[in-house]
Order: structure tokens, then C-alpha cells, then sequence
């Protein structure tokens, strides 16, 4: 069942001459690990603004169509209810924690949506624990690696129980091992709590093989959409320049039918036929 | 470039766990204090009594920061000091006297801010805020402001670094020059604080900023036995300094 | 022609930033350092225009102690590009931020004309000369700190980071700019984290850990030892792990090598 349906969204930023979504259509099933990839400046973060109701609420601007996530259409419900829906998370954990504790970091949304305080307390408890964070609980956020920021930025969302995260580049600022960290991570929520995930990411190599489906998106339109190994093994894909995994360039030097995205399973496949 | 030095460092000492509300009564009486004296020698007494804070409050290196950029301040806060009171008393003695005291005035004042900020944590000067009626939303920004301030100070170090890789000399030229050797500086600086308060507010918003009229406030300070100790220990010193003028006629 | 000999660097005093460097790069060399975050990378590059003064041991550029000449001296030789460059774009237009760096160093007019305007087309921004920088996208943007720098025609350019928030293409665009510099003579050094870039277009890398080099030689040796790259918070690149899941040995980061022995295993030479 579709959680997340784009119907037919332009959006044009106030002040702007053209638009930066241009008819896009899409659906995202409940539990579905989507990935999101395309060149600079082909809208992802923009999608991701949508997907959260911060556009249109809070930016203005030519909005066409309609974005509904769980059953709520973003145009007539404020941030804060959507939030409550989506969380979303950015790609400078820097400038998305503002508190001194890790603890006070994870209450603030719950304060902010008024909860009684034995549940807020409950909360952060579950939070904790399902993220496995309880050693960073009264450490400053800027203190901590980058990594670690983007873990706390999560579970900060994840105390609103959201059924759907969207992260656009949460690894842009990271070194490899901790970006595999966060990847990791975005695995385990969908596979243990069935979380919907939709991921803006650029590094193929690493998550093409998470997700279960794949955008390209280019020039503000959706360029291609499909199963990743539909999408990777595409001419097309390879036209609009996006990074090509090694794996996908090898397989297709070797003329093999399969279509593997990790080293293993390319390995698997060589290591069975032979 | 480190000048006063007011960012909360968190440590574990009596000061750090005494309530926001009992400190800012601290720093009220003391700044009357401070403000009401203008003898050198008492005021500086003010400056002595400052101390037994910061050593308790284990934040004794930070202190030492701002009172050597204190120190540096004050040469001019003399300079200038003496002029003015020279040319309009045209006494020497009067002058120096009264310099001297103005000196000692602001490094006592730097004294008490230092003490109090460092051993405060901006969250819980927020709740004591929003605790006496303060708007959230003030309380808030004031937060926030405290937060980003070592942010940007790592901002600024970094723009002075890039400018000064593109042959930038801030060092050389007349006043004018070196104000206007400022401009790469500020204006890299000023519109990336835009665009980060921008990003901040997105992510306010996205964690439900403003959702509910009744906010929750998960972590309330409550005054305890230390916290009405301190005050009173506060109010003692208040009246004995005070008296020493009300009563003995000193200063 | 850069040399660090002994160098340790530290902003609290104790904790050392980096410990005990000694680095030799010649000239017209391309390298990369490596290294997680936090591992004193940026400290390190710091150091070869003199915006960092070693606290022990010496740098020396081109023949200058780094200890002894202003920064403005060694910037003139050594073009240092940030990793954001909304730290440091500020004029009103293009080509007046191109000029900042030629006005610095006192070229004359004439010559800060016929720079600028080569240096622009050169990175095919001459078409934007008049907009405000902060019209400009991301990639745009890059360039122009790029520009800014290499307009006074630097030896040595460094970058930092200068594939964040690129897109593949503008990677591959970024990597042939830098082998056209690189034939001209000037010695490149890249700070990054991006394992597959090196892997793919930069010949010699350094591994940084906790302020310290822990590898130092061609890139088709030290980005194929797993274990080494595994235990400084990177990752190896995927064709080296394709080697390693089939047991090529030696593993290699070339594409057309890796392919080779793949079709060699499944013919069953192998």
C-alpha cells in the first residue's frame, strides 16, 4: 500500500523564473527502502522539502499538484502534523541539533508536540535503546563525530514515531566508514521496525543494494524509476552521468545476464557458473 | 582569536548544579555593587570576591581567558579614562585615581559575567527564563545564540584562513584600510549565518516547532536548600559591602 | 620541494594535532591524503602555506622555511582552495572575485584584466563574469574558488575536500582540470575522503590517523591492502573488494586489470 503519493507536482520557488519539480509522479510503498540519486541541482532536496510539508508551508512559491503522505495531503496540514509523519533529516547534522545533551536533543520534539512528561520519559527510553545511543545520552551534539550526529539527528525524529524517514545526503559530510555506519543503521530500521525509507544519496556503490527501489531524478524531472538494477544497468542511467557502481561497469564489460550491485553477489555469481 | 571567553563549559562542580534564578541574583546584587562603588579598593574587593566562584566552578582557565583580554581592554579604558577626566577636572591625582577605579570596574564586572556564564548552561538559563514568565520564543533565541557561538567562531577562523590564502593582509594599511580589508571577511560571514539560521529553522520545524500551545517542559529547575543558601550567602555580602559606604563611610 | 621533517602541530597544548610528520612531495607531483575525519588532514595541508607555524621539526616550500616568510609570500605559491567555498565567495560579481587574489598580490592592471579573463574561460565561467557569485549552483561555485586561485598561477594548488557534493560528472570534470594543471607542471595535492576518486585518477596517496601517516606510497599499492584502509576509517574501493571476494591476487584498482582476471577466472585459467 502506497504511503507516500506525488501526484503530478510542479513547485517553483517564490522569486524564481522556472521551476525546480517538474511533474513528478511517484509512490512509495509502506516499508519500501527508496533511493533517490540524480546530478547537482536535480531537485532532490527540494523532493525532500516537499515530502515534509516544509514546501509549501513554509516556502511559498507556485505549487501544482499534491504530495499525501499517509493519508494527509501536505498543502492542508501545518509542518508540525506532517512531522509527525515524515521526519526528515538533513545533510548538516550540524545545523540540526541545537541542544546541549544528547537526552535534551531527543526531548525537544517530544516538548514541542506537548506530551505529558511520563510519556516524553518513555520515549526517550525506547529511543535510546533502539538506536543503541545510551553511551552518547549526556554528551554534547557538538561534540561528537559527524557520524554520531547523524545517529542522534535520527533518533531525535524517531521519538515522534514517524512511519516515514527522509534523508537527503545524511553521509555528504561524512568519512566512508561512518557514512557505511548511518547506511547500516537506515537497513535496520526498515528490516527490524518496518520504518519507509526514502534516501537521497550519491554513493552508489554503498546503498544501491539496500534499497528496493530507485529514481533517478535530473533536471527536476524523474528520468528513470525502477527495481536499482533496472535503473543502474540502464543506458540511460549512464548517459545522465550519475556514478556508476564498479560492480554494474564490470558485469556489463563481462556481457553476463545477471545483474549483481554488490561485490558478493557479483562474486556468488561468478564463483556458482564456474 | 579567543577574546572574553563566556562559553559554558560543562563540568561537574557546586557551582554548575546551583539554579540559574539563584546565580542571576548573584549577578544582579553584584553588578548594583560594581556600578554603585567607584573606590578603587573596594571595588576591587568586589573582584576578589568573584573568585571563590570561579575556582569552585573548576572553570579557572576559562576565567584567566577573558581576564588577560580584560586586561588588554583596559589600557584604553585608562587612557581614554584619564583624558576626559583630566581635561575636565584638570586634577592629576583625582584622575588617576578615578582611572584606576574605572579599570578596576571592568575587570570586576568581566569577573562576575565570566563566573556566571561559564558555570550556567545556556538550556538552563532558558528554563529559568521561561520559568519566570519569560516567552518561550525569547527564551529560545537567546538559547540559540549562545549555542552557535564557538560554530561561529570556527566559521570566522575559517574564512580568515581562506582570505589570507588569497593573499589577504590584515595586518597592513591604515585604519581605513584594515576596515575595509574586513569586508571578505564579514560578508562570507554574514551570509552564511542567513543561510544556517534558514537551515535551523527547517529543522525546528521539521522536529514540530510551534505544534502545541502547551509545551512540555520535560526538565523544570527546582530551588533546593543550596540554591536558597546561596542566595542568602549573596545577600550577606551585598549588605556588608554595602555597608561599609551606608554605615563607615568608606569609598 | 615540500619538505615536512619532524613536524608536530597542536592548538591545546598536549594534544598534539599531528605528531611526527615527514613528508617529501616533488615537484609536478598529483597525490592524495587520505584519512577519516578528525585525522589531521587539514591541519597537515595547513602547514605548506604557512597559515599553521610546525611547533616542532620544520616545513620547508620551495626552498623557504615556512617559519621564516609571511603568508601572503607563500600564498603566492601555494593556492590553498577550501573545502566550502561559501567561505570565502564575497564580491559582487564573478570576475571581481576572480581579481581579489591578483589585487592582493599586486599584479599590474593590465595583467589582472588578461588573467582573469583567461583563467574564466578556461574553467567556463566566462559566460557568468557579471552575475553575483551567489547566483551561481554548487558546482558553479566550486569552480569560481578554484578560479580565484589558480588565476595568480600557484606551483602548488591544494584542495580540500573538492569532491563534496559533486556529481560524478563534475568529478570526472574536476579530475581532467587537475591533469591539465598537473601537465603544466604544477604539483597537486587533494585532501579527501573519497576512496573511488583516488582510486580512479590520483597516483599517490597518504593515509592520515590520529595526526600521524600510517601509509605513504602509489595509489594501486595502498588503496588494495584492505586492512590498512579498514583500520583508518575507510573503505576499500569496489573493485578491490570485488578482487577480494574472488580471490585475486594481487587485487587491483584498475579496471581493465580486474576485468582481465575475471574473464581469466571464468574461462577457468584460474
Amino acid at each position: 500500500m502506497a504511503i507516500v503519493e506525488i501526484r503530478n507536482l510542479t513547485y517553483r520557488y517564490p522569486g524564481s523564473t522556472k521551476p525546480s519539480l517538474y511533474n513528478i509522479n511517484l509512490s512509495v510503498d509502506e516499508g519500501e527502502f527508496f533511493l533517490i540519486t540524480g546530478p547537482s541541482g536535480c531537485g532532490k532536496t527540494t523532493l525532500c522539502k516537499c515530502l515534509n510539508g516544509l514546501i509549501p508551508n513554509s516556502y511559498g512559491g507556485d505549487f501544482d499538484g499534491e504530495v499525501i503522505v499517509d493519508g494527509l495531503s501536505t498543502k492542508n496540514h501545518p509542518v508540525y502534523i506532517i512531522a509527525q509523519r515524515v521526519g526528515l533529516v538533513f545533510q548538516d547534522p550540524e545545523n540540526e541539533l541545537f541542544c546541549t545533551s544528547v537526552e535534551k536533543e531527543i526531548a525537544f520534539g517530544l516538548e514541542n508536540l506537548g506530551l505529558p512528561r511520563e510519556e516524553i520519559r518513555k520515549r526517550i527510553e525506547e529511543t535510546i535503546a533502539m538506536m543503541g545511543i545510551s553511551h552518547l545520552r549526556d554528551r554534547a551534539p557538538y561534540e561528537l563525530s559527524g557520524g554520531e550526529q547523524q545517529k542522534v539527528a535520527i533518533a531525535a525524529l524517531l521519538a515522534m514515531k514517524p512511519k516515514i524517514l527522509v534523508l537527503d545526503e545524511p553521509t555528504a559530510n561524512l568519512d566512508p566508514f561512518s557514512s557505511k555506519s548511518v547506511l547500516d543503521l537506515l537497513s535496520r530500521l526498515k528490516g527490524e521496525f518496518g520504518m519507509t525509507i526514502i534516501l537521497v544519496e550519491h554513493r552508489l556503490e554503498i546503498v544501491a543494494k539496500m534499497a528496493d527501489r530507485c529514481a533517478i531524478l535530473n533536471n527536476g524531472s524523474i528520468a528513470l524509476i525502477g527495481k536499482p538494477e533496472e535503473v543502474l544497468y540502464s543506458d540511460e542511467a549512464e548517459a545522465i552521468g550519475i556514478g556508476i557502481p564498479k560492480v554494474v561497469r564490470l558485469t556489463k564489460a563481462l556481457g553476463i545476464k545477471n545483474r549483481p550491485l554488490s561485490s558478493k553477489s557479483l562474486a556468488n555469481f561468478i564463483m556458482v557458473r564456474k | 582569536m579567543r577574546v572574553f571567553s563566556f562559553q559554558y563549559t560543562r563540568k561537574s562542580s557546586i557551582i554548575h548544579k546551583i539554579d540559574p534564578r539563584a546565580k542571576l541574583v548573584y549577578l544582579i546584587l553584584f553588578t548594583i555593587l560594581v556600578v554603585y562603588y567607584s573606590n578603587p579598593i573596594i571595588l576591587f574587593l568586589i573582584f576578589l570576591s568573584s573568585i571563590p566562584m570561579v575556582v569552585l566552578g573548576k572553570v579557572i582557565d576559562r576565567w584567566k581567558i577573558s581576564i588577560r583580554s580584560a586586561l588588554f581592554f583596559i589600557i584604553f579604558i585608562f587612557i581614554f579614562n584619564f583624558i576626559g577626566i583630566f581635561w575636565s577636572t584638570g586634577s592629576l591625582e583625582y584622575s588617576i585615581i578615578l582611572s584606576i577605579a574605572m579599570s578596576i570596574r571592568f575587570i570586576a564586572l568581566i569577573s562576575i559575567f565570566s563566573a556566571f556564564f561559564l558555570t550556567t548552561s545556556p538550556e538552563d538559563l532558558m528554563q529559568s527564563m521561561v520559568q519566570l514568565k519569560i516567552p518561550y520564543e525569547y527564551a529560545l533565541t537567546f538559547n540559540m545564540s549562545m549555542r552557535f557561538v564557538p560554530t561561529l567562531t570556527r566559521e570566522l577562523q575559517i574564512i580568515m584562513d581562506a582570505q589570507k590564502s588569497r593573499g589577504l593582509e590584515l595586518e597592513r594599511g591604515n585604519i581605513l584600510q584594515k576596515v575595509r580589508k574586513y569586508i571578505p571577511i564579514l560578508v562570507p560571514l554574514i551570509i552564511n549565518s542567513f543561510r544556517r539560521a534558514e537551515m535551523i529553522a527547517d529543522a525546528m520545524e521539521s522536529r514540530a516547532f510551534g505544534a502545541s500551545k502547551e509545551r512540555t517542559s520535560f526538565y523544570t529547575l527546582t530551588m533546593g536548600r543550596k540554591d536558597y543558601i546561596f542566595i542568602i550567602v549573596s545577600f550577606i555580602s551585598f549588605f556588608a559591602i554595602l555597608s561599609l559606604k551606608l554605615f563607615f563611610g568608606i569609598g | 620541494m615540500i619538505e615536512f621533517k619532524g613536524v608536530y602541530f597542536s592548538y591545546v597544548p598536549g594534544e598534539y594535532v599531528i605528531k611526527n610528520i615527514n613528508l617529501f612531495i616533488n615537484r609536478g607531483e598529483i597525490l592524495a591524503i587520505l584519512g577519516g575525519n578528525g585525522a589531521g588532514k587539514t591541519t597537515l595541508v595547513k602547514h605548506i602555506n604557512g597559515l599553521l607555524k610546525p611547533q616542532l621539526g620544520y616545513v620547508k616550500v620551495l626552498g623557504m622555511n615556512t617559519k621564516e616568510v609571511s603568508v601572503a609570500k607563500l600564498a603566492k605559491q601555494v593556492g590553498l582552495v577550501f573545502q566550502n567555498p561559501d567561505h570565502q565567495l564575497f564580491a559582487e560579481t564573478v570576475e571581481k572575485e576572480v581579481m581579489f587574489a591578483l589585487i592582493n598580490f599586486g599584479f599590474p592592471p593590465e595583467e589582472i584584466k588578461s588573467r582573469t579573463e583567461k583563467i574564466l574561460r578556461g574553467l567556463d565561467l566566462i559566460e557568468y563574469k557579471d552575475r553575483s557569485p551567489f547566483t551561481l549552483s554548487g558546482g558553479e561555485k566550486k569552480r569560481l574558488a578554484l578560479a580565484a586561485v589558480l588565476c595568480y598561477d600557484p606551483s602548488i594548488i591544494i584542495l580540500d575536500e573538492p569532491t563534496t557534493g559533486q556529481d560524478y560528472n563534475q568529478k570526472r570534470n574536476l579530475a581532467k582540470l587537475l591533469k591539465r594543471f598537473n601537465e603544466e607542471g604544477k604539483t597537486i595535492i587533494i585532501v579527501t575522503h573519497d576512496i573511488e576518486f583516488v582510486a580512479d585518477f590520483i597516483p599517490r596517496c597518504i593515509i592520515m590517523s590520529n595526526g600521524e601517516i600510517v601509509a605513504d606510497g602509489p595509489s594501486d599499492d595502498i588503496l588494495t591492502r584492505g586492512e590498512l584502509l579498514m583500520a583508518n576509517k575507510l573503505l576499500m574501493p569496489q573493485l578491490v573488494e570485488i578482487c577480494y571476494e574472488l580471490s585475486i591476487n594481487p587485487p587491483s584498482i584498475k579496471f581493465d586489470v580486474v576485468l582481465s582476471k575475471v574473464r581469466a577466472i571464468m574461462k577457468g585459467e584460474i
